[in-house]
């Protein structure tokens, strides 16, 4: 469990680090590697060079502004999970930051690796998706945002180009009705399905409902049927129960040795139920 | 059965206890736990090569065509070796077990013209680093026809596609015995209850991997070998026996070892290649197994499928048991427990448990398979057949409509000495008492009460049991006693220093149970001095105290006996000079609390200090012809079988929404004689029922039809984390032994040869109001959700009532 040979450079500024990463179309970007190192020991990626983003300046703190938080690419998850601004604003960040492996692990992992990762087991993808982040990238091209939306786009696949690096994330806070769930069988594992929902509570009613799945599907995907559902209806425990049967109706999840399909189906209904029993308490 | 003599070396002192039973902190701990161990990678040997194992990537093939060169040619490289090159050495392994009807194989050092398994070594590379060897791994050319995967035990006994060439009839082990009159127990039963229980298969997964440092000086012809081998004599003994190195020139050396449960009691193929690769280099060689090698070619465990039935007459009473196990051996018999160990393990030592049951017949077979070598893991045997008895109890419990305490209360043994249908002589126990102790302990009456509110708030919680006899202080005498023929015996030194404090040398090597501090407890009470005046070297070297190994729960017994006897010696002769000094008569010398006494005379006594100072500086002191040797060597086998025993109860709690099983409590008995250290036998007992709720639960080796294996990091092998561990509460039983040295029993696998059984009948029991009963390790969240869904588990032998 050695890597294979690569390069490795770690630039003093941003432009250096796309001068690098433009190089050569194998070259990849190291975040803090809590990802990546375990691939290249298991010589299941090969990169021609490693561009490390530890020295470079400006992709660091979490700074609130106001209707968002913009959050830089380079702050770990145990920056999230000490954040005073964090806890009392995007409350549903720290709610999930505890769900990613262990501390050690996420005293290095960083909040923009695990983003551009996109992971379809992550928990950030999952909840980036679900809040509608929008993701801050810079290029030879230069700079430019993407929404989540567009960002996330299969297992393991974002939009972001190879050459691009994601710098911030800006995390809206006005969606002050959330839930996380995730079904992991011990702390710290991958979670069999995660389940993220927001929303805008007004007069009983939530405005603009974003519910997400992660890791039981293959991909991190918006429940569009959900949505719908807690648009027109009241948040009541039967609509909680009509969401549930709803996600298991409208996902296709995968099967492995974790857990089959059928299972995973029958988990995220059990979560999107949970999920939206606490968005009715948040309302 | 053949009868052993009662031999010198099987007689133990009787001493005065006074640190045994106490808790003495580890002397070892301030060392472990702060980062000053020394294992095997933290040493570098001078001049040093790495080595790295191109491993078969498929399960069952024919090699066409293996090209080397790309290798070779590779920087850094200093050598590489396929079967070919290495079969002029050695032909392989030889793997059997000294049973009737085992098979033996050969397994060769490197694969020849067939792979049998994923994993299998097929070519190996020296390099200067290890970033080079696996560089280079990746540039082997090869080519080969695949061949059938044989991937099911059923499949593989019923015939068909062969596993491995040697093993025709992908048989390795078949074989069985009856004893009393089973026929008329089952034609004459009032019921039968009957089912057929699995056990998956598992890997030990220490927490510190297999290494091997190899380093050869052609001009002595001297070979030193480190490994965190649990078996270094052995070892020692097949570097001489397969590839001729000269005995006397050969060191096994281990150093800190960082657990091995079994699974480094085995000798593998990477442990003679390096000696090989390190003579034909010229220079020392380095292997560190990597985590996915360890789960993938270190010893696999545990793997079988036990078919139990049991005669109940009209009062409910077992009159007769019938055993089939049949083990998923994988491809070869690994030396020197082989893939016979763990069916025969069940089939022979585990039927009647603390049952009076007069009549047993048993099979057991072995199946060879396209998978790894299954070998010894802790409870080895014992932990499939204890699953599937006590699962079966709570069968019939449920059959009879009693409590499972009732149940086994009902057919316990109560008298001693009993003899099982087998001939196999227990001659003490508290079984009874343990059945009572936990029913106390879970205060039964207030769990059902619970147990039924929660049922009323969709809430599942649920208790099982299991009870456990373990064969312990693995000996000669146990050894023949079930009919094998294995020889055993360890020796120890105790050498009583000037200022009367006491340097002891153990044969057997330590994987972090504490054998250093136990051992200093037994050695100090023997010697009548104080347990921080002794100093215990467990083996690190071949070139101290000899060891049959530290395997089969025998360390406290056997090396303990040794150290009692080698003290003993060394207390004679303190014995016969402070007799001497005091003017009285040996005989009435009594050492205790650091005194040489004279036996009701208050006031004559000296300090053992003393009498050691004179014995070394004070000729006037010496009686006459008196031989100052105060340093013993001594040996130790126990002279007959001898079995502790104890019992689990486990609570759970099961999500009805995700199908997780919670652990709330762990109740523990354990009765294994005279305790030496609790808080050892309390670890013991932590460690190894969260290893069972692990292969209940969370582990498992998973495997697809093809023969590849799926679970190659612990990202898919979930081994049980603090977060899953629940409070423990444990209650001691003291029976002593009969025979051993201060009437010790050992334990070392008490608690995973006893806790899946009690987490599968929890479970069972909070399934109850679902009418689903499991019997298939693991309990994944799919089939426990499956069961409370009321639908039968996906994939395993679930049944409805």
């Amino acid at each position: 469990m050695k890597p294979p040979k690569f390069r490795y450079v770690a630039p003093r500024t941003l432009d250096d680090a796309i001068e690098h990463l433009a190089s050569d179309p194998d070259a990849k970007v190291l975040s803090g590697g809590q990802s990546l190192m375990p691939l290249l020991a298991m010589r299941l990626a090969a990169p021609s060079i490693l561009v490390d983003l530890q020295h470079v300046p400006g992709l660091d703190g979490i700074e609130d502004q106001g209707t968002s938080v913009l959050i830089g690419a380079r702050v770990t998850h145990r920056e999230i999970e000490r954040s005073s601004v964090i806890a009392e604003r995007l409350p549903i960040l720290s709610s999930a930051v505890v769900h990613i492996a262990h501390p050690q692990i996420r005293s290095r992992g960083t909040f923009g690796g695990s983003t551009a990762h996109a992971d379809p087991s992550g928990e950030w993808p999952t909840i980036l998706l679900a809040v509608g982040a929008t993701m801050h990238a810079v290029g030879p091209r230069g700079r430019r945002t993407i929404g989540a939306d567009d960002f996330f786009v299969g297992p393991f696949t974002s939009t972001l180009a190879e050459d691009e690096i994601l710098t911030h994330v800006s995390v809206p806070t006005t969606r002050t009705a959330w839930s996380f769930q995730e079904a992991a069988v011990k702390k710290g594992d991958y979670g069999l399905a995660l389940v993220a929902a927001t929303g805008t509570p007004r007069d009983g009613v939530l405005l603009d409902p974003r519910v997400t799945v992660g890791a039981a599907v293959g991909s991190v995907r918006r429940l569009a049927e959900v949505e719908r559902l807690l648009a027109e209806a009241p948040l009541t425990e039967a609509v909680a129960d009509e969401a549930a049967v709803t996600a298991a109706a409208s996902i296709d999840p995968i099967s492995d040795i974790h857990g089959n399909s059928e299972y995973r189906r029958k988990l995220v209904a059990s979560l999107v139920r949970r999920a939206v029993r606490e968005l009715t308490n948040g309302a | 059965m053949k009868k052993l003599d009662t031999h010198q070396h099987m007689k133990t002192p009787v001493v005065a206890a006074r640190s045994v039973g106490t808790r003495v902190l580890r002397s070892e701990d301030p060392r472990l736990l702060t980062g000053r161990g020394e294992f095997i990678a933290d040493i570098d040997v001078p001049r040093q090569l790495h080595v790295a194992f191109v491993r078969s990537p498929v399960a069952h093939a024919r090699i066409t065509n293996l090209d080397l060169s790309a290798i070779r040619d590779a920087e850094g490289v200093a050598l590489a070796w396929s079967g070919k090159d290495v079969a002029p050495f050695c032909e392989g392994l030889v793997g059997e077990m000294a049973v009737e009807g085992c098979f033996p194989t050969t397994m060769p050092l490197l694969a020849g013209d067939e792979v049998l398994y994923v994993g299998e070594p097929v070519a190996v590379v020296v390099a200067d680093s290890r970033y080079a060897a696996e560089d280079a791994c990746e540039l082997i050319d090869w080519d080969f026809e695949e061949l059938p995967a044989v991937t099911n035990a059923d499949a593989a006994a019923a015939g068909g596609p062969v596993a491995n060439p040697q093993l025709p009839d992908n048989i390795g082990l078949n074989g069985g015995a009856s004893f009393g009159n089973v026929s008329e127990a089952f034609d004459q039963a009032d019921q039968v209850v009957a089912g057929r229980f699995y056990t998956c298969r598992v890997s030990a997964a220490p927490m510190e991997t297999r290494g091997v440092i190899a380093d050869y000086e052609w001009s002595s012809k001297a070979l030193r070998l480190w490994s965190n081998t649990q078996m270094p004599h052995y070892l020692k003994y097949m570097l001489t026996a397969y590839l001729g190195f000269p005995e006397q020139n050969v060191e096994v050396i281990t150093p800190d070892t960082g657990g091995g449960f079994g699974m480094k009691a085995h000798v593998y193929p990477e442990e003679m290649l390096l000696p090989l690769l390190a003579r034909e280099v010229g220079r020392p060689v380095k292997w560190i197994e990597d985590r996915r090698e360890n789960l993938i070619a270190g010893a696999h465990a545990h793997e079988q499928y036990v078919d139990i039935a049991y005669a109940l007459d009209a009062d409910g009473k077992i009159t007769g048991v019938r055993t089939h196990a049949l083990g998923d051996g994988g491809a070869y018999h690994l030396p020197p427990w082989s893939m016979a160990v763990e069916p025969w393990c069940a089939a022979v030592m585990t039927p009647t448990g603390i049952y009076d049951v007069p009549a047993a017949e048993y099979t057991y077979k072995a199946a060879a398979t396209n998978k790894t070598p299954v070998g010894a893991y802790r409870g080895v045997g014992y932990m499939a057949g204890t699953f599937a008895r006590e699962c079966l109890a709570d069968d019939a419990a449920r059959a009879l409509g009693l409590s499972p305490f009732d149940f086994r209360r009902h057919n316990v043994v109560r008298e001693f000495p009993w003899t099982n249908p087998q001939g196999i002589v227990y001659q003490e126990g508290s079984w009874l008492q343990t059945i009572d102790a936990l029913e106390e302990m879970v205060d039964y009456p207030a769990f059902l009460r619970r147990q039924a509110e929660l049922r009323e708030q969709g809430r599942y919680i649920g208790l099982g049991l299991s009870c456990f006899v373990e064969s312990s202080g693995e000996s000669t005498a146990t050894s023949l006693e079930h009919g094998l023929g294995d020889v055993y015996h360890d020796t120890a030194t105790v050498r009583l220093n000037p200022n009367g404090t006491a340097n002891v040398t153990i044969g057997l090597s330590a994987q972090g149970q504490g054998l250093a501090t136990t051992m200093a407890q037994m050695a100090a009470d023997t010697l009548g001095i104080k347990v921080e005046d002794v100093s215990v070297q467990t083996a690190r070297s071949t070139s101290h105290a000899y060891g049959s190994g530290t395997i089969g729960s025998r360390g406290a017994v056997v090396a303990g006996g040794a150290v009692a006897r080698a003290a003993d010696v060394v207390r004679e002769k303190v014995r016969q000079v402070a007799a001497h000094m005091l003017e009285a008569s040996t005989d009435d010398i009594e050492l205790v609390d650091g005194l040489a006494s004279v036996k009701g005379v208050a006031d004559a006594s000296l300090s053992i200090a003393d009498v050691a100072t004179a014995i070394y500086f004070d000729l006037d002191s010496w009686p006459e012809d008196f031989e100052p040797t105060l340093e013993a060597t001594q040996a130790y086998d126990p002279s007959q079988a001898m079995f502790s025993n104890g019992g689990h109860a486990i609570l759970v709690e099961l999500d009805a929404e995700t199908g997780f099983v919670r652990f709330e409590k762990i109740f523990s008995v354990e009765d294994c004689g005279t305790v030496i250290n609790p808080n050892i036998v309390e670890g013991q007992i932590r460690g190894g029922v969260l290893q069972g709720i692990g292969a209940s639960v969370f582990e498992e080796l998973s495997y697809d039809e093809s023969g590849q294996i799926l679970t190659t990091t612990f990202l898919d092998y979930g081994l049980p984390t603090m977060d899953v561990a629940p409070p423990f509460e444990i209650h001691h039983l003291e029976t002593p032994s009969s025979h051993s040295a201060s009437g010790v029993k050992g334990m070392g696998e008490s608690g995973l040869i006893a806790a899946p059984a009690a987490v599968l009948n929890a479970v069972n029991d909070a399934l109850s109001p679902f009418g689903v009963v499991l019997r298939d390790l693991p309990l994944t969240p799919e089939k426990v959700l499956g069961a409370m869904s009321g639908a039968k588990a996906a994939t395993g032998s679930a049944e409805g009532p």
